[in-house]
């Protein structure tokens, strides 16, 4: 199968210690992969730079035959490689605002838009939310909030940094089930995390940090 | 002052307020028309800065943020003192014959409210959540767009820094008197005019002025409010 994302190399310093040193490693269409790691391993920083969000020492990846380097992130990568923080940052308009969000900029003609908005608030759960405000939300709600305006773009590699981290037991099955539904075989999902419900996914891959290096298990 | 006659000069202020005296009411036009151009003029490029400061780092850069925070309590009657050593007939910009207009008022309250504006939009912009332009930039929008979206998430705190420096031009009197000049139906606003009216004696134009002013501080303060609220963290 030919690979969606090729990282050649992926190299970033503090100071004179190397925090990461990672590649080569290859993503594909299909893949669902379980990053995990100690804190503090890299894991964030990796995904960041995958997402062209953080610059490395060195960096070397291809996309589709599009090259991104540590001086040179195209633009056209980073509308098809979407990343989701930890602690997502939801924009002060309302839910659905925040799911037009990106396709917006894709400039998505306004009636396929709104049926896409729809269908997202559908998917995670939140229809009867469309208006509301996001600073009232749960942790968990806006974790859905954010899995929603990322997966509406229907990205080739979607990156979700610990999305279980500090919910509730309820809200964190309900933000599994939304990763389960999310890898849809033509695409790859990177989840880093340390959830063993997450690490135990079936079908999932496993990537673990540990000495600025990728093991595979 | 008698406190009968006080009392008697309020009562008359109050009369020319609701008689719509018509010389009253063109010096609180002036007023707003002057202080309003001002900050239509200085917003924009107030704001740009202030974001610019905020989202870039270069030399000298402490700099620049230490002066506009100076020039916030800048005293408004050397602002004035400088315009009008500008426009002066023998002064540089001489000839463009802006002393003693609106024109050169204007300029002096865009000076004046400059920093307030730069200063509110840099400080609202370095406080803002940095996953915000991560955020932004992750779901697709390029450098402008971040930009103009993380503008939009700090909106509440950017018309608060408009609503102070609207507060503070509009009740300056030193710039407005050196480079206005108070002259009556063209130059005079609500400070130049109550400081001329209470140096005459007349008190009631001076406090139906000033109950105007404070109607216009109570308005900027209950907007400020309003802002404040809707500007509550998530």
């Amino acid at each position: 199968m030919r690979p969606l994302v090729e990282i050649e190399h992926a190299v970033k310093r503090y100071g004179d210690k190397a925090l990461l040193d990672v590649g080569p490693v290859t993503l594909h269409a299909g893949d669902l992969i379980v990053l995990t790691g100690d804190n503090g391993s890299g894991k964030t920083t990796l995904l960041k730079m995958i997402a062209g969000l953080e610059r490395g020492a060195r960096m070397r990846l291809r996309f589709e035959g599009v090259e991104a380097s540590e001086s040179d992130y195209p633009r056209e990568l980073g509308r098809r490689i979407v990343y989701v923080h930890q602690h997502p940052y939801l924009f002060n308009t309302s839910i659905a605002d925040n799911i037009r969000y990106g396709l917006r900029l894709r400039r998505v003609e306004a009636a396929e838009r709104e049926r896409r908005v729809r269908e997202a608030m559908a998917w995670a759960g939140m229809e009867d939310l469309a208006a509301v405000a996001p600073r009232g939300l749960s942790g968990g709600e806006k974790q859905r909030v954010a899995l929603a305006r990322a997966r509406v773009l229907d990205p080739r590699v979607l990156l979700v940094d610990e999305p279980t981290a500090n919910l509730d037991a309820q809200s964190r099955s309900q933000v599994i089930g939304l990763l389960r539904k999310t890898a849809t075989g033509d695409n790859c999902v990177v989840v880093a995390c340390h959830d063993r419900e997450l690490i135990e996914l079936e079908g999932a891959r496993r990537w673990h940090l540990a000495g600025g290096r990728i093991e595979t298990r | 002052m008698k406190s009968d006659s006080l009392l008697q000069a309020v009562q008359e202020a109050f009369l020319r307020l609701s008689a719509g005296d018509g010389e009253l009411w063109t010096i609180v036009w002036i007023s707003l028309k002057v202080s309003l151009s001002a900050l239509a003029i200085a917003t924009p490029l107030a704001v740009a800065l202030g974001f610019w400061v905020a989202s870039n780092y270069f030399r000298g850069r402490t700099l620049v943020i230490v002066l506009l925070q100076g020039l916030l309590s800048f005293p408004t009657v050397v602002v004035g003192l400088v315009l009008y050593l500008l426009f002066s007939r023998s002064g540089p910009l001489g000839a463009w014959h802006l002393l003693f207009t609106q024109a050169a008022m204007i300029i002096g309250q865009a000076i004046i409210a400059f920093p307030v504006l730069a200063a509110f939009t840099l400080a609202a912009v370095q406080g803002a959540d940095p996953r915000l332009r991560e955020t932004a930039a992750s779901l697709g929008a390029g450098p402008w767009r971040s930009a103009f979206t993380s503008l939009f998430e700090v909106r509440f705190a950017v018309v608060a820094g408009v609503l102070n420096g609207f507060g503070r031009v509009i009740s300056e009197v030193g710039c407005a008197m050196m480079v206005g000049g108070n002259i009556a139906g063209y130059t005079r606003n609500i400070p130049t005019a109550i400081a001329l009216e209470t140096s005459k004696g007349d008190f009631a134009q001076g406090i139906a002025l000033g109950a105007v002013l404070m109607v216009f501080a109570l308005g900027v303060t209950a907007l400020l409010a309003l802002v404040q609220r809707e500007a509550k963290p998530r």
